[in-house]
């Protein structure tokens, strides 16, 4: 009877001891898989950062990383984290990576993966992305206010409905202050090709723009910017991606910053507690993972801060107010969930005039993630 | 002070040869070292941790032969180049040639033929373009006396604007959402793979008989022949008659084949779609000029050199993960190990005297 007693309390000991035990010492290895290096200072540092962040926050989080991943190495190194690393959630940082991500997704059933701006997704592959089209449209008004010359310059990486929709909410936000001002564009067709990003700059300038925005990972443009102003030519720049300031602090006015921290933090979380679906993460302004600024200290670069609380402007809702409080009124009314303003508010008219939003209707996701016209202020066609 | 002397050296003892490539490569992984312990890592770890993950498990292996497929094709070309000492900088793009020719060709006739006559037509389609792409710069040494290393290396930033040309304008494709890929090729025209691997083991086999097919054209015919006077006293090959244009077209046109081949074998067996140039190829073009002078320019060698040094480049991911250091380590190591290549190489073929000479002055 005592052996049966005593086993009897081994058994209730280790039923009551072990959920709370595992719980403790479950752990999850997530590993990140990035297309540029970690010091970029564009895209894949800045999910380095949210890596970080997230293996800070979370206690029983562990990963691992690796860098400058050429997309056709992305299915050696998606096997390698499942089989080598035994990594419980795969992050693929860049679209290129999106059918091996999907391929990876049916070879390892028992694994999650996440893959970052793309739209096709299954059972255990997810999608996710901070967008920062809404900020674009901030430093939009402002590049509009601050022109000189009304020719505002471009510099983008690929044709692709991410970068035209970034250039499309830029040329919005400078037509609501500055309607005679044109955008022009420059493709470069790379994502880190500091060479050509700054020739693109120069040649920009050479055609009188004054203003230069892009979406590309260096900060050559802000280079190019902070060079040609010191020789006694203002050129504003807009920060893209990471805290940019530093490289022309008399050129950058402002700019889109991303903190993908609370994203890796919030999709850890479901997969720990199971709770992981495979939806589309889509974040913006609301959510706290865009930013405006060209640094994380202050939205508008103080020195430019005059200039636009100077400019006034009318709008339909707002009424007459300087540039300056325009920006931070929209920006508030972007921070709310559902946003308080939305860029692309009919009626928008693409460049060859063709009304592709109503007056009155603002565009759905599924038209903002497909879109691939330019609006009417700016000047050319997209390469196809 | 000192002199140094050089002259030059008969031909090496093959116990000679064994010692001075393994010599050299003992000297460039010790200068290697020092960059692991500049970074704080141990070195025996650094490179323990780069075979264990290339040689040390199943999956390291899987990788690394798919990984040596392209690099073998290329280098087994290069070697044959080399030989014959012309300084193949392009085999980047006699691969994107072969993988934008094949691409057309499955594309357009794949969906009408069954397997096992549109592989072998892809195979051809590739060849032939990176033959062609190989010639040009043969026809312009020759010809007009262009140095081909610079000609070379400038076709390469020529096709890859071609490729992205093609890919971001008429031949995008229409399943795939306006992004710069041509549409997937049909299932006939892909390449199977080994059950629970990468490897396109079609390819494979072609890469493994290329190797010895060249092997056997350098050492045992007269073309081989005719190529390593070339190479070895072009004086000796012009009194001989050997037609220096036309050997080395050839030559070129063998070269940019073989790298055609590796740009088929990365679409229908890894890619299934042309897409920008670093999308299809992760520099194999440049990574095989060293497997090639680490087989001393033998294709038979080839096959192991290719292995050994996918080896470095899948067990280089390794050393990213598990020691936290640069993704660009790989690529000094991959360039310290050719430098060290190619001086084990001269001092094999020269020998070289430092004497000591008492000053006049004292």
């Amino acid at each position: 009877m005592r052996f049966f007693k005593l086993f009897g309390l081994i058994i209730l000991a280790i039923a009551v001891s072990a959920p709370g035990s595992m719980a403790k010492t479950k752990k999850l290895k997530a590993g990140f898989i990035y297309v540029g290096p970690v010091g970029d200072y564009g895209w894949s540092h800045a999910h380095d950062m949210g890596r970080k962040y997230a293996e800070q926050k979370l206690p029983w989080l562990k990963t691992v990383y690796i860098e400058s991943v050429a997309e056709a190495d992305a299915k050696r190194i998606i096997n390698r984290f499942v089989q080598e690393q035994k990594c419980d959630v795969v992050f693929t940082t860049s679209f290129g990576y999106m059918q091996d991500t999907l391929e990876a997704g049916r070879r390892y059933p028992k694994t999650i993966f996440m893959h970052c701006s793309g739209f096709k997704r299954a059972k255990n592959v997810g999608t996710y992305f901070v967008d920062l089209y809404q900020v674009y449209y901030l430093n939009g008004l402002m590049a509009g206010a601050l022109t000189k010359t009304g020719k505002i310059g471009y510099v983008a990486a690929f044709p692709i409905p991410e970068v035209v929709r970034h250039i499309d909410a830029f040329a919005l936000g400078i037509k609501a202050v500055n309607p005679k001002a044109k955008v022009h564009v420059k493709w470069i067709y790379a994502w880190y090709g500091p060479d050509k990003a700054r020739e693109a700059a120069e040649a920009l300038i050479a055609e009188g723009c004054d203003a230069l925005a892009f979406t590309e990972d260096t900060p050559s443009v802000i280079e190019v910017g902070q060079e040609h102003t010191e020789k006694g030519k203002q050129i504003y720049t807009f920060s893209h991606y990471s805290p940019m300031q530093p490289y022309g602090k008399d050129s950058v006015v402002s700019g889109q910053l991303v903190d993908w921290g609370g994203l890796y933090v919030d999709i850890l979380k479901e997969v720990y507690q199971g709770k992981w679906t495979n939806k589309d993460r889509w974040w913006l302004v609301g959510q706290g993972a865009a930013i405006l600024g060209g640094s994380f200290k202050e939205p508008v670069n103080a020195r430019f801060a005059g200039a636009l609380k100077k400019a006034m402007v009318d709008t339909p809702d707002l009424g007459r107010l300087s540039v300056y409080d325009l920006v931070m009124a929209r920006y508030d009314q972007m921070k709310k969930v559902p946003a308080g303003f939305e860029p692309f508010s009919g009626p928008v008219y693409d460049n060859t005039g063709k009304l592709q939003i109503a007056k009155g209707k603002k565009a759905s996701k599924g038209e903002l993630l497909s879109i691939m016209y330019y609006v009417d202020n700016i000047a050319g066609k997209i390469p196809h | 002070m000192v002199r140094v002397s050089v002259s030059a050296r008969g031909e090496l003892s093959a116990a000679a040869a064994g010692l001075n490539l393994l010599g050299s490569l003992a000297a460039g992984m010790a200068a290697i070292s020092l960059v692991f312990v500049f970074y704080g890592v141990d070195p025996l770890e650094a490179f323990g941790s780069i075979f264990a993950g290339s040689f040390g498990s199943l999956y390291g292996i899987k990788e690394t032969v798919t990984k040596a497929i392209p690099l073998v094709l290329i280098a087994a070309g290069l070697a044959l180049a080399f030989r014959a000492k012309f300084w193949n900088i392009g085999a980047e793009s006699q691969l994107l040639m072969g993988a934008i020719f094949s691409t057309w060709v499955g594309l357009n006739w794949g969906p009408h033929l069954p397997s096992y006559v549109i592989i072998p037509l892809m195979f051809a389609a590739a060849m032939l373009g990176g033959a062609l792409w190989g010639i040009i710069p043969a026809v312009l040494k020759y010809k007009f006396a262009i140095n081909e290393v610079i000609s070379t290396l400038m076709l390469n930033y020529i096709c890859a604007e071609l490729t992205t040309l093609l890919v971001v304008g008429p031949w995008k494709g229409k399943t795939k959402f306006g992004f710069p890929y041509t549409d997937d090729l049909p299932p006939q025209a892909v390449l199977g793979l080994l059950p629970g691997s990468s490897i396109h083991y079609v390819t494979l086999a072609v890469a493994v008989t290329l190797a010895v097919v060249l092997g056997l054209l350098v050492f045992k015919t007269r073309f081989g022949y005719e190529l390593r006077v070339i190479g070895e006293n072009p004086n000796a090959a012009r009194y001989a008659g050997i037609d220096f244009l036309r050997t080395t077209m050839v030559v070129m046109a063998i070269s940019g084949a073989a790298a055609g081949l590796a740009g088929a074998g990365e679409i229908a067996g890894v890619h299934h779609h042309l897409s920008y140039p670093d999308a299809i190829s992760s520099g194999y073009g440049y990574t095989a000029i060293i497997v090639a002078w680490l087989a001393k320019l033998n294709p038979f060698y080839v096959v192991v050199a290719g292995f050994f040094f996918a080896g470095i480049l899948v067990g280089g991911d390794a050393i990213q993960i598990s020691l936290g250091l640069p993704a660009a380590t790989v690529n000094v190591f991959n360039g310290i190990l050719l430098l060290f290549l190619i001086m084990g190489d001269y001092f094999a073929r020269n020998r070289v005297r430092l004497t000591w000479i008492a000053s006049d002055k004292g």
